[in-house]
């Protein structure tokens, strides 16, 4: 199964209502055959512009990310439940998949970069 | 004038046709068949070249001579035969035999030559095709040898992905453990707006809205 990052803005709540709303979401996620690896939060932000959702007009919300894994075809149906979720103000689902064979980038050390610098 | 041959239209024709006209002239300026002399070379007597009497006698006597023996020669029925017997032989007696043989001969010899050939070639070919064979043998050897090290390789990497992901396993949320789970991440939010720098060390951080 391929690795997701779900993204998840919810709308700005009390504690028990936020931990309400993520045992839900990852409730469903546990019942669509996801395997949840980790729930981090990101803490409450003022959103970058203001979002209409569910005829309310949310200038903040709680950031939250989940890392799972889960079936491609289950994204869509995923999708669908949580815009249907009113307290959720945004749902992103993301692959994210391990990088292999990474090269460390060279950075300014060798080549113009040196020579010639960037800022004066 | 004209009145007089009125009438007579070919006549008049005929008549205005110049007489001594060159019907083909092959070379412009060349005389023809009829013309007359060189007015230049009226005067010259066409002199044979000289002959030398006794040459002469000697090389009437001389051919008479070889015509004579020649014409001997040509009738005469011994000569003749002789001529037909040495055709004969030619053709199917002896010496047709005897060439026959030599054809042969070298026939043969050819024949086995181009055997030799074919040996020598042969032996060459079989030697490359061997050689062929071996590098083939070889490389696929090689070939079987880096596959396997590969596949070694592919395997212990999964079981490397596989042991990881067994480690990691304990620490992925269930049913049981998704309250403290939840308690844990909004204890402790993260963030991850922050600049590093070549060490990967924090060097400038947002702080939160």
């Amino acid at each position: 199964m391929p690795r997701y990052e779900l993204a998840l803005i919810l709308k700005a709540m009390q504690r028990p209502e936020i931990k309400a709303v993520l045992r839900r979401t990852v409730e469903t996620l546990l019942e669509r055959g996801a395997v949840v690896r980790e729930l981090q939060s990101l803490g409450e932000r003022t959103l970058p512009y203001k979002i209409s959702k569910h005829n309310m007009r949310h200038t903040r919300g709680g950031y939250f990310l989940v890392d799972f894994h889960a079936a491609p075809s289950e994204i869509p149906s995923l999708l669908d439940h949580l815009e249907r979720d009113v307290d959720v103000v945004r749902p992103t689902v993301v692959r994210k998949d391990e990088q292999r064979n990474v090269e460390p980038c060279a950075g300014l050390e060798t080549g113009l970069g040196e020579s010639r610098p960037l800022h004066k | 004038m004209f009145h007089a041959v009125r009438g007579n239209v070919a006549a008049v024709s005929r008549l205005l046709i110049p007489r001594n006209r060159v019907l083909v002239e092959a070379v412009r300026g060349r005389k023809s068949r009829s013309d007359p002399k060189a007015k230049s070379k009226a005067g010259r007597i066409k002199v044979p070249p000289p002959v030398d009497p006794v040459e002469m006698l000697v090389l009437k006597e001389r051919f008479t001579q070889y015509d004579l023996i020649m014409r001997a020669l040509r009738h005469r029925a011994e000569f003749k035969e002789e001529l037909l017997w040495r055709r004969y032989q030619e053709e199917v007696g002896t010496l047709a035999e005897e060439r026959a043989k030599q054809e042969a001969e070298e026939h043969q010899a050819l024949m086995a030559w181009n055997d030799a050939e074919n040996q020598r070639l042969r032996k060459l070919r079989e030697a490359r095709i061997q050689k062929e064979l071996e590098q083939k043998e070889l490389r696929r050897a090689e070939a079987a040898i880096s596959r396997e090290n590969q596949m070694e390789t592919f395997v212990k990497e999964k079981e490397q992905e596989v042991l990881k992901l067994q480690e990691e396993a304990k620490n992925f949320i269930t049913l049981e453990n998704l309250d403290q789970q939840i308690e844990e991440a909004l204890d402790n939010p993260k963030n991850y707006n922050f600049a590093i720098d070549k060490e990967g060390r924090v060097v400038k951080r947002t702080v939160l809205q």
